[in-house]
């Protein structure tokens, strides 16, 4: 992952998950992030915790608005993806330790 | 990109109204509770008992029930609800329907208003019905939690259908059997079919997303799916029939089905990745321990124990009073903590990120008046309890006012919530 691909990852910390109150980066709900500066594009690999998560589109909105804010003219988009399914071992260890565990 | 659930959600006008009017509902109960103390302390077939019965059942818990419903079935079916117009109908029907009943029942009047009421909560259920089987049918998601939920309203029809019999059948007699025992029938009908497998169907799927419990397995559901529609079918027909042992094979059937849903609740619990349980989870488990409380009397009053005999009356109602204001009321009070703040604040902030400064749904709410309102809902259902047994009226009507304060905290939180507004960066 070069530079801006991490760049946009600590851009994303702020975007949390409304009901786990956690940020999607140590939740480990993003797969992924491409930047192709010049194609002024910006792709995003996002998963959810639950298929059914009624949170999704606010997260995914969040998401959408900071990257968008952050790179003006790009052309942002957060590509919702279930495989492979989101599970514990994705969580980083602050996100860990903000959801309790010892 | 795929489907997201929250682009399924329906209006908030159709699922708010709702909310308020059962909080509302539960508010007057509670006011009641207070006047009418002795309509627990009676035998259970008294105007009183029924009319705050009925406001409890329908005006607070299935009114409740239909609002969460409409937004929970595109979570849990993953499709658009059928129809919005078919339910704003069905609200209204079952709001007049339920103050028209209740009337009907205070006055203990048996008569054209009472059969007016039935007719419209029938028709407002077959509404409610027909909107969640068609939702039900446009699903491909054949998983437990929605056969649950579609067996589920297809009992509440019969139990409505079997009250609107009852009502008739009290102004103008043609069924042999005593009118008590076909009471126990109707109120079974409602409590296990509705109520417990709604509850099943919708927590099965809620709780562990809440608490993000991934691979749990759902054997468990699928026995207790089958223990208790088995096992309700049998007690609803000995019931009438008069058959004692079909009771008790139907009473230990249906319990078996309510352990092993417990029991999966258990093992979501110990595989949550939210260690932290906010306020709402935490009035939901404490309904859980409410339910310990008909399980165990419903096996003292069936087992006929000599020296208990003459507690038979006390018990039945504090059987009934455990299962509806314990169990359900509190988990429908806990549950509300996590559904409302979230309707309402999708409907806010959806297409406004950036532009305004974006809460959590929780902070819609006070925490601190919710963790009083639950103190206050124990310690009242626990005077209720006592007063009940004890066939003592002041303290069921103590009971009453920790109720109504703890309720009125509760509508002072729906009321912060419904009017949340959002605040400008």
């Amino acid at each position: 992952m070069d530079t801006e691909e991490m760049k946009i990852l600590e851009m994303l910390k702020p975007v949390i998950d409304p009901e786990l109150m956690v940020n999607i980066i140590d939740l480990g709900l993003v797969y992924g992030a491409t930047f192709d500066a010049p194609g002024r594009q910006i792709d995003v690999a996002l998963t959810l915790t639950s298929p059914g998560c009624p949170m999704g589109g606010i997260i995914i909105e969040d998401a959408q608005q900071t990257l968008e804010s952050n790179y003006p003219g790009f052309n942002v988009n957060i590509n919702l993806v279930w495989e492979p399914a989101w599970s514990i071992e994705r969580l980083s260890a602050k996100g860990k330790a903000e959801l309790g565990f010892s | 990109m795929n489907q997201i659930a929250s682009q399924n959600a329906p209006s908030p006008k159709v699922v708010v109204p709702h909310f308020v009017f059962g909080a509302l509902t539960w508010l007057v109960v509670t006011i009641l509770i207070i006047f009418h103390p002795e309509a627990f302390t009676q035998h259970y077939f008294n105007a009183e008992l029924l009319a705050i019965t009925h406001l409890l059942v329908l005006g607070w818990i299935t009114m409740i029930i239909f609002g969460a419903l409409y937004q929970l079935l595109p979570v849990i079916m993953e499709v658009k609800l059928y129809s919005e117009t078919l339910a704003k109908i069905s609200f209204l029907l079952m709001a007049i329907g339920t103050i028209l009943l209740s009337v009907a029942f205070w006055q203990f009047s048996f008569g054209t208003l009472m059969h007016i009421a039935g007719v419209f909560i029938v028709i407002s259920v077959g509404l409610f019905v027909a909107n969640v089987l068609h939702t039900a049918h446009s699903s491909n998601k054949n998983v437990i939690e929605r056969t649950f939920i579609v067996s589920s309203v297809i009992w509440l029809l019969f139990t409505v259908l079997a009250g609107l019999t009852l009502a008739i059948n009290l102004s103008h007699p043609f069924l042999k059997v005593s009118h008590v025992e076909l009471l126990k029938l109707h109120a079974h009908a409602g409590l296990v079919g509705w109520f417990v497998q709604l509850i099943i169907g919708v927590s099965s799927k809620l709780l562990p997303m809440f608490m993000v419990s991934h691979h749990v397995n759902t054997k468990k559901l699928n026995f207790s799916f089958y223990a208790i529609n088995i096992g309700l079918p049998i007690g609803i027909v000995s019931l009438y029939m008069q058959y004692k042992i079909g009771v008790v094979f139907s009473a230990i059937m249906v319990v078996a089905g309510i352990v092993a849903y417990l029991s999966f609740l258990l093992a979501s619990y110990k595989k949550r990745v939210k260690k932290q349980l906010d306020i709402g989870m935490k009035q939901s488990a404490l309904s859980f321990l409410f339910l310990v409380i008909p399980l165990f009397l419903m096996f003292t009053l069936l087992l006929n124990i000599d020296f208990l005999n003459r507690l038979t009356l006390p018990l039945s109602v504090a059987y009934g009073s455990s299962i509806v204001i314990g169990f359900i009321t509190s988990l429908v009070m806990g549950q509300t903590y996590k559904t409302l703040p979230f309707i309402v604040w999708l409907k806010v902030y959806q297409g406004k990120v950036g532009k305004v400064i974006l809460p959590l749904p929780k902070d819609l709410y006070s925490e601190k008046l919710a963790i009083v309102q639950v103190w206050l809902f124990a310690i009242g259902f626990g005077f209720l309890l006592i007063g009940i047994s004890a066939t003592n009226t002041t303290l069921v009507m103590v009971s009453g006012i920790l109720l109504l304060l703890s309720v009125a905290l509760y509508n002072l939180n729906i009321l912060k919530i419904v009017l949340h507004k959002p605040t400008n960066k």
